[in-house]
């Protein structure tokens, strides 16, 4: 059983719901002891920035940011998609807890030594 | 293995990538260390924020060494074979 996990999330604000989701299912496999990735691309790269995902909350669930924080706290990893975060202008040093700007590579290097990923 | 210390060596090929990132870079990195002979010194620049990552990434997966990296200037020797 691999012992790593990865989240890709490619929605915000876009699709709130999938936003949420996306970080449930990433505090439930760092719950379960899994080196957890969640993965940022396309309008999710905007969950990325500080503030963003205040005002996200999905009836049913808890707030996308205290998800977030959780998901930092237990020691989650958001790896950033860097061409999606600079088509759209987004601030590099206003990132959340946890998040690193990376390319493909570093996805690839992630996903290589062996990973189920869920999109979302 | 990485250092973060510059090598006193002089590279033996430069190559400006300007703000080039994520796949474009790697795949144009990859058919550049193949013109290069084994053991030669690329000095690369790459500008894109996700270079940080992404280079380290990519020389463990592809076997070549990072000699030195001090963003935006990588060193990279390229592998035996």
């Amino acid at each position: 059983m691999a012992n790593r996990f990865c989240v890709s999330l490619t929605h915000a604000k876009d699709n709130q719901d999938k936003a949420t989701v996306g970080f449930v299912v990433a505090n439930a496999a760092a719950g379960s002891g899994k080196e957890t990735l969640v993965f940022l691309s396309v309008e999710g790269v905007r969950l990325a920035q500080k503030g963003y995902a205040d005002d996200i909350r999905e009836e049913g669930f808890a707030p996308l940011r205290e998800l977030m924080d959780n998901f930092a706290k237990a020691g989650g990893t958001i790896y950033v998609c860097s061409p999606c975060f600079k088509k759209r202008k987004l601030d590099e040093n206003n990132l959340v807890a946890g998040a690193a700007i990376v390319g493909g590579a570093k996805l690839v290097e992630f996903l290589s030594e062996g990973s189920p990923c869920v999109s979302y | 293995m990485t250092s973060s210390t510059p090598t006193p060596r002089a590279a033996d090929t430069h190559w400006d990538a300007g703000d080039l990132g994520c796949g474009d870079l790697v795949l144009e990195l990859r058919l550049r260390m193949e013109t290069m002979k084994p053991g030669q010194l690329l000095q690369l620049t790459a500008r894109d924020p996700g270079a940080r990552a992404d280079i380290p990434a990519w020389c463990r997966m592809t076997g070549h060494t990072l000699i030195a990296e001090q963003h935006p200037v990588y060193q990279i020797r390229r592998k035996e074979n």
